[in-house]
């Protein structure tokens, strides 16, 4: 696996960028703009849900979902070229580890979100378990994304190998 | 930081002619969580700026941001006094001008922010003794 990235990361010019001496800081800051695009429109969008700011209609602020998912993709391709340049530095990382595990419940939570719930919330329905379904998604993809921000600062400070998770 | 600067862009955005028929001045209510966030950010950045004040006082890069963010907040004030709770209130030249400001300056922000961790040259103020 680590050889496998580490030769996607030469072979496309990714290492060469990463280790030049403003790589590392740009593709952070990109990284970072990418998250606040996210919680900017995501966040939002699930604070609503939960109950701030009934006067916006959950329709119209949908309309900036877009943003947070361009913002998303930008987080995808950045985080993509931090862990194919320093493979081992990321994969057995137990912050980046749990940094996944949220990202895939958040994943998860929308998916669900859109199936089962999404119809009704932005076509106005107010039925009591609707609601209290959609506060619950919401809380959820809320609590999600401030723990993959946590643990996105918490990267520098467990590195591997002198933190290991116990499954490595 | 992130809370800060995403209501920050979802505004500035809005401004700009995203989603046309979400009303500012219900949009500008995410301001109160706005405000709050910003109070974090001067808190851990006190914190951090206390634990190692040789290290950012002496970086040119830290000005940088420390400027952009206080700034930025002027604008948000600005945008929040002139939207909030007034519906009837138009989107006029300076506002989009002020978003655009305030989408330039957030990215200056955050990308100082990041460089700081590259850029400076001293760690602790006990060198120059």
């Amino acid at each position: 696996m680590i050889d496998f990235l580490l030769n996607f990361s030469q072979a496309t010019g990714i290492y060469a960028f990463m280790n030049s001496p403003w790589g590392w800081p740009i593709t952070e800051s990109i990284h970072f703009f990418g998250l606040c695009l996210l919680i900017g429109t995501v966040g939002l969008f699930d604070l609503r849900m939960m109950g701030f700011a009934k006067e916006i209609t959950l329709s119209e602020l949908h309309r900036l979902i877009p943003i947070g998912v361009a913002g998303y993709l930008l987080n995808v391709i950045t985080g993509t070229m931090f862990l194919s340049t320093a493979p081992d530095q990321y994969l057995y990382n137990p912050a980046v580890q749990s940094k996944l595990f949220f990202m895939l419940i958040a994943g998860i939570n929308m998916m669900f979100f859109y199936a089962t719930t999404a119809g009704d919330v932005k076509s106005g329905a107010s039925a009591s378990p609707l609601i209290l379904r959609a506060k619950i998604i919401a809380g959820i993809s809320l609590a999600c994304w401030c723990a993959v921000i946590v643990c996105g600062r918490l990267i520098t400070y467990y590195r591997p190998p002198y933190h290991w998770c116990f499954w490595c | 930081m992130a809370f800060v600067v995403g209501i920050n862009f979802a505004v500035a955005l809005r401004l700009l002619g995203v989603a046309p028929r979400l009303e500012i001045s219900a949009l500008s209510r995410f301001y109160v969580i706005h405000w709050y966030a910003a109070a974090l950010i001067f808190i851990s950045g006190a914190a951090l700026l206390l634990a190692y004040p040789a290290k950012a006082l002496t970086n040119p890069v830290f000005y940088i941001k420390l400027c952009a963010v206080v700034i930025g907040l002027m604008i948000s004030k600005r945008i929040q006094s002139t939207f909030s709770n007034k519906p009837e209130v138009s989107i006029d030249r300076t506002s989009i001008k002020l978003a655009y400001l305030s989408i330039a300056l957030w990215i200056i922000t955050l990308t100082a922010g990041r460089f700081l961790a590259y850029t400076h040259s001293t760690l602790l103020a006990s060198r120059f003794y």
